[in-house]
């Protein structure tokens, strides 16, 4: 098995993580708490691995209902933080449920459209439905960020799952149609931030003072960067929640266009890895799980990098493996091992078939797609 | 949906790049390339211009204002302090981050200051966000102690600390000692120029003023960094203030206070409301004492006097905002016949010997010029004239001597030069001449009756009316002149300068401007005149024997009328002194505003003066 694994994609989300340690350090966070959550990201990167992902379809209901039971508890037991009902204590941890909503949702979502082979209208507006209940959920806590993420996971899920033209169409127009009527929708404060970044300067101190001073900090870096613990603005405070959405710029500042450029190409470099992984999957849910995967990061890194140089506007979204936060490195790490063990157990060219590692495939009755070929 | 075509043969298997993965992996590299050059112009293009704000946010140019020098008496009593002010500072950068809260912090904040809480929110809102804004200056003690055990609840605000100056007895000391006030606009430019802060204290009139410079010191700076909520986090560079130099004026503050008192109680007696007394030290030309009334409350200046309290001020018909000392312009009266004296005595007109008419009035050219008395004084000399203040006797010598040699004697006197003492608006007085007159007249036909010189004019310059005028300061410079047998002196009001540390860096010199052009024998004679009038037979005396002080010295009164000419004119009554007789130390002058008569009104204020210096003469030789 150590032989099939995707060593390359190791090294990047360790090289990922370790930076993410790094930055979190010099932000000023609790960067040995980030530890930890690396520690145990890893060890359930490991499990995640060495678990047959295939197995994920029959827990994949229950999967579901966990999360609806932990979003819906986030409503009326959550902690508030910044003006929004996120965390739930679980034996004495904050924990996040939207975080784990994302990679939930790209399980769940893979199972439902891997029972069948091409995504008929029932099957995505199935999709649909399935992915709506915890957006919903998450949305009114509000957490604008993660709702994102989980359009763009389910968006990403249907593309790569076969969805056709007209429906990926009918999807884009239903956003595009709703975004006039987006103010409306949007909390005061979410409003406020999308007038904001449409002019940072009608709000020096109060939403735009964020982006103001993560652009600053950004651009102070230059191309090589003020060195590690050296950034003014992060080392003095001008940068808004510096360890976590802001990260991005604190890091940015102290290492430069240079450290910034490698920070991207390592994450493309991971991106492609985990399609890659799609591209050997041994079978439909497979490949799903790494295009969920890979929708997951993708847009997290657009999101939290975009916000943070002032291209896109403020929204909650850690920059996966980097930002504090353990259930964020957690649900990557996870995420991650999830593809790792969808590569470990590719297509053997060996054989015609992969081989079922347990029963419970059959049992299941589900349908591989080559079997069906 | 594509048909992924199944891959056989080799042992790894080659991933199938179906179209809508390919697909994604290109919209992965389009979003990373978008995001690289989005990155590439903040941190390249803009770069520089970015690291530059975050400069800004992060350094911060702190001006350690220098303490003002402190002003002392000449035997060092301290005649204003340096007391501190507290001011409500609020970086606006530093406030609570979270809309909610930082309108909570706003709402206190205005419940603390007592400024409107819109006024507050617009002002910060307003402001450079990393600079500090002043929210409230001169906070009361109170308000500042509430506020300080707030503190913790209003990040971004703090207390500072600047000081002010406090005068103790500005009813006393306030016209010498001036004050200090905010620049105004129309200065703002020019001390900019010279390194002063837009909100910064400079002396406006008096010594505060005058000695500007030694008083104001060198502020310092410091190159601070600072965090996002305003508080410093490193010292990058400093440069230590230098305060001001510590000035001892040359008064003596008893004799300041005494002075005061002794005039304050002689105008309440006759029912007179302004008045001016200068003293000085004969020998090197030092004030000892120098008072206007009325007085006005300095300290009210210092913190920006309001518009009531300025309008009181102002049309006050007292004008106690006029320092009468230094700047108020009478005429002389007879306090002037020792002018007129010495130039016919120089000139050898008259001798000591010679004797003239003290008829009741002379007639020159069909006009009528009166003396004081109604009737025939007889015939005397010059030390007996002046001594009786017989205004006939000198319109002869006047009239001997001429106007333009009376000028000159008059000029060598210190008549119509401004003095060049320690602080701003000294008026210069002023000597007449005919060719004055013809400037002065405003009649184009310059050989008219109001243009020309008339021998009317000359005889009445000689008892110190027609158009000459003096101030109390320039009253005292000319007696001073007198007892010290004819030098002119400087007069000043700084004794010696002491830099921060103690050092003594400059000490008063006395500085002889120019000899009276007078032989030692003339200006005795005159001396005598002055001697003879403080003593029997004459009524002057009445007062040092009445207040116990030996009549040893010199004096003359004046009382010299104002506001045109003719018979029955207002006039101020005058009152020059100076003691003892053969080595003189003081050397006095008193004004007493609308005073009618200066034998009575005064020369009892001059007495009183010369009482408490002679009681209390030990404690002024010591220094």
């Amino acid at each position: 098995m150590i032989r099939r694994l995707d060593r390359l994609q190791v090294v990047l989300a360790a090289m990922l993580a370790s930076l993410g340690v790094m930055t979190v350090f010099s932000a000023r966070a609790d960067w040995q708490r980030q530890v930890v959550w690396v520690i145990a990201g890893a060890a359930i990167y490991v499990a995640a691995t060495t678990f047959d992902y295939r197995r994920l379809r029959t827990v994949a209901p229950a999967l579901y209902g966990g999360m609806m039971l932990m979003l819906v508890g986030v409503h009326l037991v959550g902690h508030t933080a910044l003006g929004a009902r996120r965390w739930l204590a679980v034996s004495g941890f904050p924990l996040e449920p939207s975080e784990l909503s994302k990679l939930v949702l790209v399980v769940v979502l893979g199972a439902y459209l891997a029972r069948t082979d091409r995504i008929g209208w029932r099957a995505f507006a199935g999709a649909l439905g399935l992915a709506a209940a915890p957006a919903c959920l998450v949305v009114t806590q509000p957490d604008l960020g993660t709702t994102l993420v989980l359009a763009a996971v389910t968006f990403g899920m249907l593309f790569l799952g076969g969805a056709r033209p007209v429906q990926l169409g009918s999807v884009l127009t239903a956003a595009v149609v709703m975004v006039p009527s987006l103010p409306n929708l949007l909390r005061g404060y979410q409003q406020r931030r999308l007038e904001v970044f449409l002019n940072p300067s009608l709000d020096p101190l109060g939403a735009g003072y964020n982006l103001i001073q993560a652009r600053i900090a950004v651009g102070s870096g230059g191309m090589f960067g003020r060195g590690w613990l050296h950034g003014m603005q992060g080392q003095l405070g001008f940068i808004p929640e510096r360890a976590t959405d802001f990260v991005f710029a604190t890091f940015a500042e102290e290492f430069g266009l240079l450290g910034s450029l490698v920070l991207l190409t390592l994450f493309g470099t991971l991106l492609i890895r985990v399609l890659r992984s799609a591209g050997v999957a041994s079978d439909r849910f497979g490949e799903l799980l790494a295009g969920g995967v890979f929708a997951m990061i993708l847009v997290q890194l657009l999101e939290n990098v975009g916000m943070n140089i002032g291209l896109l506007p403020i929204a909650g979204i850690p920059l996966p493996l980097i930002s504090y936060g353990g259930s964020a490195t957690i649900t990557t790490l996870a995420g991650l091992g999830i593809v790792q063990s969808v590569t470990v157990r590719r297509r053997r060219v060996v054989h015609e078939e992969p081989l079922p590692i347990n029963g419970q495939e059959s049992l299941l009755g589900t349908i591989t797609r080559r079997a069906q070929a | 949906m594509s048909e992924l075509p199944l891959q056989l043969g080799g042992v790894a298997p080659q991933p199938r790049w179906s179209l809508r993965l390919t697909a994604a992996a290109t919209l992965a590299v389009l979003v990373i390339g978008l995001l690289a050059v989005k990155l590439a112009q903040l941190q390249v293009t803009d770069g520089s211009r970015l690291a530059a704000m975050a400069q800004a946010n992060t350094i911060r140019h702190l001006v350690l204002e220098a303490d003002r020098g402190i002003i002392y008496d000449r035997h060092g009593a301290p005649l204003v302090e340096n007391s501190p002010v507290w001011s409500l500072v609020v970086v606006p950068a530093g406030l609570t981050p979270a809309a909610r809260d930082r309108a909570e912090e706003l709402v206190l904040l205005a419940r603390l200051t007592g400024v409107a809480e819109e006024k507050l929110a617009a002002q910060l809102l307003n402001a450079d966000p990393f600079a500090p804004a002043t929210v409230k200056a001169n906070l009361s003690q109170a308000d500042e102690l509430a506020i300080n055990e707030r503190l913790p609840e209003l990040p971004g605000a703090s207390i500072a600390q600047r000081s002010i100056r406090r005068y103790g007895e500005p009813m006393v000391f306030g016209h010498v000692l001036g004050y200090v006030g905010p620049i105004d606009p129309s200065q703002v430019k020019s001390l900019r120029a010279a390194g002063y802060q837009a909100d910064e204290m400079v002396g406006k009139v008096g010594v505060e003023a005058g000695l500007e410079e030694l008083l104001r010191g060198t502020d310092g700076w410091a190159d601070v960094e600072v965090d996002a909520r305003g508080q410093v986090k490193r010292v990058l560079e400093t440069q230590a203030a230098v305060p001001g130099h510590a000035v001892y004026l040359s008064l003596d503050a008893a004799l300041q206070r005494s002075t005061a008192a002794s005039l304050a109680a002689g105008l309440a007696r006759d029912h007179k409301t302004a008045g001016a007394s200068v003293v000085i030290d004969p020998r090197t030309g030092e004030v000892l004492a120098m008072i206007s009334l009325p007085a006005y409350d300095t300290n009210l200046f210092t913190r920006g006097i309001s518009q009531a309290d300025f309008s009181r001020l102002l049309n006050d018909p007292d004008k106690p905002l006029l320092n009468r000392a230094i700047a108020g312009q009478y005429a002389p009266g007879s306090t002037f016949k020792m002018v007129t004296a010495t130039a016919g005595l120089q000139e050898g007109k008259i001798t000591a010997e010679t004797l003239l008419a003290c008829p009741p009035y002379i007639n020159v050219n069909g006009w009528i010029y009166h003396n004081w008395a109604s009737y025939s004084l007889g015939r005397m000399n010059v030390a007996r004239a002046l001594a009786t203040s017989c205004d006939t006797f000198f319109y002869q010598v006047a009239s001997m001597v001429g106007d333009v040699t009376l000028a000159r004697y008059a000029r060598a006197y210190g008549f119509g030069t401004a003095k060049a003492i320690e602080m701003p608006g000294v008026t210069a007085g002023l000597v007449p001449d005919r060719i004055w007159k013809q400037l002065q007249c405003g009649v184009p036909d310059l050989n008219s009756d109001e243009c020309r010189w008339s021998e009317g004019d000359t005889i009445t310059f000689g008892i110190g009316q027609s158009y000459l005028l003096t101030t109390p300061l320039n009253q005292a410079v000319y007696v001073a002149t007198l007892a010290n047998g004819g030098h002119l002196l400087r007069p000043t009001l700084v004794h010696e300068v002491r830099d921060a540390s103690g050092r003594v860096v400059q000490t008063q010199k006395a500085e002889v401007t120019s000899d009276v052009p007078a032989s030692a024998g003339n200006i005795q004679s005159v001396r005598e005149g002055m001697r003879q009038e403080i003593n029997p037979p004459y009524h002057m005396n009445y007062w040092f024997r009445a207040s116990g002080v030996p009549a040893d010295g010199g004096g003359k009164t004046g009382t010299a009328q104002w506001g045109g000419s003719g018979l029955d004119l207002p006039t101020h009554a005058w009152f020059v002194f100076f003691a003892p007789y053969a080595q003189p130390e003081i050397a006095l002058s008193v004004f007493v505003e609308r005073g009618e008569l200066s034998e009575v009104q005064a020369a009892p204020i001059g007495v009183d003066i010369t009482k408490f210096y002679r009681d209390n003469l030990s404690s002024i030789r010591r220094q």
